[in-house]
């Protein structure tokens, strides 16, 4: 894989995670065209040769064009494929449908599989995923998943931002405890933990929390906030417990519907999220969000998968 | 095989409520939505174990979001047990080759890349010659390299080797120069405007052509993955893309609907003249004017760089003209002469109709109308051309965009088009008695029973149901 070399693709729109990445790299994106007619169909035409060459395409995945979003990243991988690329890697920070991993209802859709099997069908060599929902959807795949972590970046932003000897580090779910325990371990920090009924999707019933907050700055982490209902209950819960002040950070920032509604009417300090999700927007109508950059990592890994090196080392730590 | 399920997909509710009724079944529960972060959740309500499962949707609407739907509809049938799935596409999404408009104007503009090429207008060289013959004496004569080696091949093989190898600069740059491919004369001369971006974007990459990718293999193989054991769909634009299939697939025809369409829907038929509005569809419209013995025309589109006068016996017609900047058609070697010519040079479309519909009533036939650009080009040169009526029989009518208002104030009179894709806003825009549609539901529901049966469906082919 020496004598080729890395070709970094993106498609017209949210470009800016692969833009930070490229310029991480001290490579340009490569120039690649996507169309859509009024139906939505997707064509998609290379600006250069591709060849034997090292393909890394950067898809950032918002919410609400997910479908768009998907079918073009599948029809970017089948061109480089087809246009004869030595190996193509999908970065997808944000792996879509990661939260259909199992058969929770009879004949329910496991629509992360059918992701990966998809991902593989269109010429996939390699992902490059970011804080999978559950790191199981790895077994999913049948070419190799790299799943890099927030984690080292989001202690860096912590030490940096947040007087973090007074915190604690709260799990806003058991799903997520093993996430927060080990951020807490990392930073030798308490840990606490809310337990929540769900009803319905996206629907929170009663909380109950496990742990003591009392005058602590209580950090939530999770791996993804999308309707931030959750967040902004636990908040609450928190607050009512004694904690000092309240702010949230959250991997995927996928912000959807009222999100940011919610945001704004929580008694939040914070929300911050990493930039795997498109989000500029929406920053500028709400003051408390703030973003973690996680380009150094996946430029970081996007290089060392391309000279064959060992990636672990990213798991514990930030690369300078 | 398990008794029939027919789930249909949010796209085409009615034509899943006329097929079910025509095998006169109930469709089943299946709940469609979409998670509030945009992704499609789809929920099957009743048991398809061991079940023969037939998944209706038609790839309109917006596309990409009916065949997610579709995918995860089949792949939760898959995963439930089901014996087989079924997957029917009325209109088959992403079956057709981008238009030209997505290279032509539509091209991207691209800001230069920092690397120049090597230096290449003013040098010996520039006395190279774009037409220069095989086996002619090469104007190469003295200069050193892989050219000069390879002289005794064709010239077509020489111009390939000379890319793929191109160890220096030197070698880039003459094979540069032997290329017919579209070069740019000179960085700063060369058009900045929207409208050279496509051609800017092939300079760029010198030798190396835009092509756009075709996504047909890629969609079949995606509805395998998925768990589909087999797909009905109706005419195909490219009745190649069954190859591009691991699976089985029937590939119905409108065409027996459209010939009954005709023989009852016009009056006098016996008089009209078919037209394929382009040379790809002359087949198709061939085989209906075969079997009703009816007489053919054919629009046929050109560009050239001059007008040409057409085949003797055809009519001429300019599509008018339109400037395009000719710059990149030409080797840089001669762009100092064509320079000159610039702006004179033209681009002319030539139109031509092949046969005579003088007083006639014509009948447009067409697979697919999108941006209804063709068909209505097409009726204003009939009628040009002395046309009595003219109606345009369609398949697949998507009509994005304004085609709608386009054909309303076209020469249309009127318009046939099938129900594949759903035609409320076309009957409801264009009039009642300007629109008919053609109910294709009896054909699949026919076809669906046939296949569950395991009967021959090629009869339907022919004879319509």
């Amino acid at each position: 894989m020496a004598s080729n070399s890395i070709k970094l693709l993106a498609p017209d729109v949210h470009r800016s995670l692969a833009e930070l990445v490229a310029k991480r790299l001290g490579l340009r994106l490569t120039d690649a065209d996507l169309k859509r007619d009024p139906t939505g169909e997707v064509s998609f035409s290379i600006g250069e040769s591709v060849r034997d060459q090292d393909i890394y395409i950067i898809m950032q995945i918002g919410s609400g064009v997910v479908n768009d979003r998907v079918l073009e990243l599948l029809i970017m991988i089948n061109a480089c494929k087809t246009a004869s690329a030595r190996r193509i890697t999908a970065v997808i920070p944000n792996f879509p449908y990661a939260r259909q991993d199992r058969k929770d209802k009879s004949r329910a859709p496991i629509t992360a599989k059918l992701m990966a099997d998809m991902l593989t069908t269109a010429g996939c060599d390699h992902v490059i995923t970011m804080d999978l929902h559950a790191s199981q959807i790895q077994g999913f795949f049948d070419i190799p998943v790299d799943n890099l972590y927030a984690e080292p970046s989001v202690v860096r932003y912590i030490k940096e931002n947040v007087n973090w000897k007074e915190a604690a580090i709260i799990s806003p779910d058991a799903g997520g405890a093993k996430r927060a325990a080990t951020l807490a371990d990392r930073l030798d920090l308490n840990f606490a933990l809310i337990h929540k009924e769900r009803a319905r999707a996206n629907e929170v019933s009663r909380m109950v929390l496990v742990g003591d907050v009392t005058n602590k700055i209580c950090i939530i982490v999770d791996d993804m906030a999308d309707t931030c209902g959750t967040l902004g209950k636990a908040a609450e819960v928190l607050l009512d417990h004694g904690a000092k002040s309240v702010i949230a950070i959250v991997t995927h920032g996928v912000l959807s519907g009222k999100a940011i509604e919610n945001i704004n009417n929580s008694k939040l300090d914070k929300v911050v999220c990493t930039n795997t999700v498109p989000f500029e927007e929406k920053m500028k109508s709400c003051s408390k969000l703030d973003v973690v950059d996680v380009s150094s990592v996946l430029a970081e890994s996007i290089r060392r998968l391309h000279n064959g090196e060992s990636i672990s080392y990213l798991f514990k730590h930030y690369p300078l | 095989m398990g008794e029939i399920v027919i789930f249909g997909g949010d796209s085409h509710p009615e034509l899943v409520k006329m097929i079910c009724d025509n095998l006169a079944i109930h469709s089943s529960k299946v709940q469609m939505g979409k998670f509030s972060n945009g992704e499609t959740s789809v929920s099957v309500g009743e048991s398809v174990r061991e079940k023969d499962v037939y998944v209706i949707q038609s790839g309109c609407g917006h596309v990409n979001d009916t065949f997610m739907e579709l995918l995860i509809l089949i792949s939760a049938c898959k995963t439930a047990s089901a014996s087989r799935v079924t997957a029917v596409m009325p209109y088959f999404c992403y079956s057709r080759q981008p238009d030209i408009p997505y290279t032509n104007k539509g091209a991207p503009l691209i800001s230069r890349s920092n690397e120049e090429r090597p230096e290449e207008s003013d040098n010996s060289t520039s006395t190279g010659l774009t037409t220069r013959k095989p086996g002619a004496e090469s104007p190469f004569e003295e200069s050193e390299s892989s050219i000069r080696s390879d002289s005794g091949e064709s010239e077509d093989s020489k111009q390939s080797s000379s890319f793929s190898s191109a160890p220096n600069s030197n070698d880039i740059k003459k094979s540069v120069s032997f290329s017919r491919i579209p070069v740019i004369p000179d960085g700063k001369e060369a058009g900045s405007t929207k409208a050279d971006a496509g051609e800017l974007f092939n300079a760029q990459n010198a030798g190396y052509k835009l092509w756009v990718a075709q996504a047909g293999t890629l969609i079949a193989n995606l509805l395998t993955t998925a768990g589909a054991d087999h797909v009905i769909t109706m005419d195909l634009h490219d009745p190649q893309f069954q190859g591009f299939f691991d699976i089985s697939v029937d590939n119905l025809y409108c065409k027996p609907l459209a010939q009954k369409h005709i023989q009852f829907g016009i009056p006098n038929y016996k008089e009209a003249v078919i037209v394929s509005p382009d040379a790809g569809g002359a087949k198709r419209a061939t085989s209906i004017a075969d079997s009703l013995k009816l007489s053919f025309a054919l629009i046929h589109k050109e560009r050239r760089s001059q007008l040409l006068k057409g085949p003797p016996g055809a009519t001429l017609s300019s599509g008018g003209t339109f400037s395009t900047n000719p710059k990149p058609l030409v080797s840089h070697l001669h762009s100092e002469e064509m320079h000159h010519s610039n702006s004179a040079s033209k681009y002319v479309q030539t139109t031509m109709l092949v046969g005579d519909v003088r007083n006639k009533v014509c009948i447009i036939v067409d697979d697919l109308v999108d941006t209804s650009y063709t068909i209505t080009r097409a009726a204003k040169l009939l009628k040009d051309q002395g046309a009595a009526k003219v109606y345009a029989l369609i398949t697949h009518g998507i009509f994005s965009g304004d085609a709608l208002s386009r054909i309303r104030q076209s020469a249309i009179d009127k318009l046939i088009v099938s129900n594949t894709v759903p035609q409320h806003e076309t009957v409801a825009y264009l009039g009642k008695d300007k629109v008919d549609v053609m109910d294709v539901s009896r054909i699949f529901a026919e076809a669906i029973r046939r296949v569950h049966n395991g009967e021959s469906i090629s009869m339907l082919f022919e004879h319509g149901w």
